[in-house]
């Protein structure tokens, strides 16, 4: 138990150290490290907990694509470039006390819900996908994935087929002057356009026109 | 507070959650720590999923929270691509710059 | 037929109205005139039927009001007396129009013309073929609107804005009083059409009502009102101011709408109503004494007027006073001969004058006339034939229909009827000596126009001078062959049968011979006083112009009539007006309505817009304040 509350402990102060960092440090680059930083302390939280499926699931897509895909922009835009200091002169700091009060409004209405809950009297009654204990998770999840929720399941990649089409759409351009190669119309060639047949005389060429 | 209970995951969630939502707003410095915070939301929503999940013996709450991953993967795509346009068209992601629907 | 009639002179005004530019200036000259004469030549149709067999009709074209009691028809009435205006008007309005096709030659604006004067001949058929109060009044009013336009025609004048507008008040004051007097017929009758109003008028005589806290009988009342209309109308004693300055139109105007047709309006309101009037006694008394003061007013101020249609103007005045005093002393059908004789010698004599001034390069003052009769010898000729009529020179038309309106004073029998034949007789010796002047001021004596050389003048192109002369032939003829018609002995039955109602039959009398034959004597030797005066000798006339200054500043200047209103009416009125145009109008309405709802809407917009920053991160901040507050409320209740 002890060591529960170790890990627990640790990896959430550290999963809160970073996403303070997120939004605070000055390098962006920096920011994204501490972003992966924080998935991978949550995600270890999560095998820590017991649902080590999701926890893989996490460091593989969030930190093996998302991250990376944001270390990619930030490279890409020259984001480094435009930091700034911390503590700007000219800079208005006259919203952050504002937005920290209303942030721990929020903070302290979520915790309210912890401390009024009640459990629904029949609620172990009303579990809908009981654990089997003697199953390892993965092996549970994926009994269920791809039986109960196969609608849910294709929807998702649906969803990442549109997101992929979608990024493409956004942000592509046409170079003219590269060249491509358009077999519709490589295809949709006539014998009447692409040969000629032409009586030469010997020693004498061929006019070709185009 | 030795004894981890649900509360405690809870907890974090909101933390995070809250750390996230202050991110979007209390930042001046450019559009991709809003995502940045953004991502952060959603990963506090998932922490709260399995907790959940996990401590009710339930596993849609697991089921749920791969959901939230896939969209959220998704939307990160999108949103980085928007911002790899707006940046080629009007040459900065400062925040501070960014107020073409000034009405 | 009567369709074809009113509404020909309707379609001629619309084409050249609208279409004018399209189809040219000559074509919607050709038109116009084309359409009024072919309804001249209905109308001339209709007379004959009304004549030969009594022909009556009421052809109702739609209905205009069915709201409870109030049932009017847009309708076109034929009976004598419409038939009879019926002609004056196209007739007239036919011969103005193919008139102006000369005068107007140099005008550019040809079509608009055309078209104001076809509209105003529709409107004034409009009126007269009426069988109700109401469509009445709509003619009315549309031939007032047509006056505006045609004395304004010259709208870059601003003194012929300034006499339009005059006119349209003015007229306005009488329409005043006449919209009373049908709203106050509808309060007693429950009714304005015609032939139910002059049913009931006998069952009311001894209704009494409370008006302006005087105790008036009802019939004496409404007649009142309506003549106060008919006053403005046809510029009597109060309401004439603006008669001689509508004379700012062109000529062809002045000929239709001030000889001929609109300011007949009033004495044809008049006779219409003669059921009402007949039974007013006091009513017809204040119509006679209105129509005499015209009479003798207009005449005495023509006699020194120096602007050749000034005069012709104060003559018309003068003449539609007669027609007044023949309907106030209860002979309709007399004044209703005069309105018809005097309808052909008036536009001959306004468009003779404008042949004139055509001639002289638009020279209106007759001072600088004179000595032109040899080379204008066609519009001498004719203008002399127009003041034989006017005057009443023995077998010209004007004899005919003056005389009897003295005869028919004097068989009346009662002092008014005295006074009438007094100044009946002075005012046609007046009539007589301006007209005289007129002439021979004009076309007599030595030339005095110092920029026109006598060489350059030339007789006017025929296109004017053929209307001249049919109306000459009227002027001539038309006492003598419809004398019987209108005022012989049987006429009263036959002819006018229910158009105009006598209470007591017309008098068959013949007044002495003294009488009858004092008026022609006097006007035969005026021709020769007039020549000594304004040509042999002018110094008499300076002699007495100086010796009465005072008098003839008087006649000159209308008998301060102009400065009177003005003192009087205009300056209050305008401060009236000012003063609710500055302070309510622009400070109270203007500041809480649109300025005040508009400012205060952009004031509200201009804050409202503050919240659209365009940051991103302001709009979720708003976003999570609404998220949190919904949370709290959530979570307390």
């Amino acid at each position: 138990m002890i060591a529960h509350s170790i890990f627990f402990y640790t990896f959430a102060f550290v999963a809160i150290v970073a996403a303070i960092m997120v939004t605070v440090s000055k390098n962006t680059v920096h920011s994204v490290f501490f972003l992966i930083l924080d998935f991978i302390s949550v995600s270890c939280l999560f095998i820590m907990i017991g649902a080590e499926f999701l926890g893989m699931m996490m460091l593989i897509v969030y930190v093996g694509a998302v991250a990376v895909l944001f270390l990619f922009v930030v490279m890409m835009l020259n984001v480094a470039q435009q930091n700034n200091p911390l503590i700007n002169s000219a800079e208005d700091f006259s919203h952050i006390p504002v937005g920290l009060i209303i942030s721990l409004i929020i903070f302290f209405e979520l915790i309210i819900v912890i401390g009024g809950w009640k459990f629904k009297p029949d609620l172990v009654t009303s579990v809908s996908l009981l654990v089997d204990q003697n199953v390892t998770n993965t092996h549970s999840i994926g009994s269920v994935l791809y039986t109960d929720y196969i609608h849910v399941f294709q929807l998702s990649g649906m969803i990442l087929l549109v997101a992929m089409i979608g990024a493409i759409v956004l942000t592509f351009r046409y170079r003219p002057g590269l060249k491509r190669q358009s077999y519709f119309d490589q295809i949709s060639r006539e014998r009447v356009d692409a040969v000629q047949l032409i009586d030469a005389e010997s020693n004498k060429g061929v006019k070709i026109d185009d | 507070m030795i004894d981890i209970g649900l509360g405690h995951y809870l907890t974090l969630s909101a933390i995070i959650f809250t750390i996230g939502i202050v991110g979007i707003f209390l930042n001046r410095k450019n559009v991709i720590v809003i995502l940045m915070s953004i991502e952060l939301i959603l990963l506090a929503v998932n922490i709260n999923f399995v907790s959940f999940s996990i401590f009710l013996n339930d596993l849609t709450g697991q089921i749920f929270a791969l959901f939230i991953l896939t969209v959220a993967a998704a939307e990160a795509a999108i949103g980085l691509a928007i911002i790899v346009v707006y940046y080629r068209n009007s040459g900065t992601i400062r925040v501070e710059e960014i107020d073409k629907l000034k009405g | 037929m009567e369709l074809t009639l009113l509404f020909l002179p309707l379609l001629a005004s619309i084409i050249s109205g609208f279409f004018g530019k399209y189809i040219g200036d000559r074509n919607s000259e050709i038109v116009t005139s084309l359409f009024v004469s072919i309804s001249s030549i209905l109308s001339l149709f209709i007379f004959y039927n009304v004549i030969s067999e009594g022909y009556e009709n009421n052809v109702v074209i739609a209905s205009w009001i069915n709201s409870g009691s109030l049932n009017v028809n847009w309708s076109i009435k034929i009976d004598a007396l419409s038939s009879v205006m019926l002609v004056v008007v196209t007739l007239i309005s036919s011969l103005v129009h193919i008139y102006s096709i000369g005068y107007m030659s140099h005008d550019p604006h040809k079509p608009r013309f055309m078209a104001y004067l076809s509209l105003f001949t529709f409107a004034m058929l409009t009126l007269v073929t009426s069988d109700n109060f109401l469509q009445l009044f709509f003619g009315w009013e549309g031939v007032g609107l047509c006056s505006y336009f045609l004395i304004g025609f010259w709208f870059k004048k601003d003194s012929a804005n300034a006499a339009a507008i005059k006119a349209f008040i003015v007229n306005r004051v009488g329409d005043f009083g006449f919209a009373l007097g049908i709203f106050l017929i509808f309060y007693l009758f429950g009714t304005v059409n015609y032939n139910e109003v002059f049913l009931l008028i006998p069952k009311t005589l001894d209704q009494d009502i409370y008006f302006l806290g005087i105790n008036l009988k009802s019939i004496d009342l409404i007649c009142i009102l309506l003549f106060m209309g008919a006053m403005g109308k046809s510029a009597q004693f109060l309401l004439h101011t603006w008669l001689p300055d509508a004379m700012e139109g062109p000529i062809p105007v002045s000929a239709l709408i001030h000889a001929a047709t609109m300011v007949t309006a009033g004495v044809f309101l008049v006779v219409r109503c003669s059921p009402i009037f007949e039974y007013s006694q006091i009513a017809l008394n204040i119509i006679c004494i209105v129509g005499m003061t015209t009479a003798f007013f207009a005449a005495t101020v023509a006699l020194v007027q120096n602007d050749i249609k000034k005069i012709i103007a104060y003559s018309t005045c003068s003449q539609l006073g007669y027609m007044f005093f023949a309907a106030g002393i209860g002979a309709y059908n007399v004044a209703i001969f005069h309105l018809f004789t005097h309808a052909f010698f008036k536009a001959l004599l306004f468009l003779g004058a404008g042949s004139v001034i055509h001639s002289l390069n638009n020279e209106q003052d007759i001072r600088k006339m004179g000595g032109i009769w040899r080379k204008l010898p066609y519009s001498w000729g004719l203008m002399i034939i127009g003041t034989l009529a006017l005057t009443g020179f023995p077998f010209f038309s004007g004899f005919y229909s003056k005389e009897a309106i003295i005869e028919f004073a004097y068989l009346k029998g009662n002092t008014l009827g005295y006074y009438v034949v007094v100044i009946g007789i002075f005012t046609a010796l007046l009539t007589a000596i301006y007209s005289w002047r007129l002439v021979f001021k004009t076309f007599h004596g030595t030339y005095e126009n110092k920029e026109l050389k006598i060489n350059s003048i030339h007789e006017s192109p025929y296109v004017m001078l053929v209307p001249l002369i049919v109306l000459a032939i009227g002027s001539i003829f038309a006492g003598f062959f419809f004398k019987e018609l209108f005022i012989g002995q049987y006429a009263s039955n036959n002819f006018w049968s229910d158009s105009i109602k006598f209470l007591s039959p017309i008098s068959t009398d013949h007044p002495p011979l003294w009488i009858v034959y004092f008026t022609p004597v006097i006007v035969v030797l005026s021709i020769p006083i007039a020549y000594y005066l304004f040509v042999k000798n002018k110094d008499i006339t300076n002699w007495l112009v100086n010796e009465n200054k005072p008098l003839y500043n008087f006649l000159i200047n209308k008998w301060y009539f102009d400065e009177l209103y003005e003192y009087l009416f205009v300056r209050t009125f305008k401060r009236i007006g000012i003063f609710f145009w500055k302070n309510i109008d622009l400070k109270t309405i203007d500041r809480f309505g649109p300025d005040g709802i508009s400012n205060l809407i952009k004031k509200l917009s201009i804050r409202a817009v503050k919240f659209q920053s365009g940051y991103i991160y302001q709009y979720a901040f708003i976003m999570l304040l609404g998220f949190s507050a919904l949370l709290t409320y959530l979570i307390i209740i």
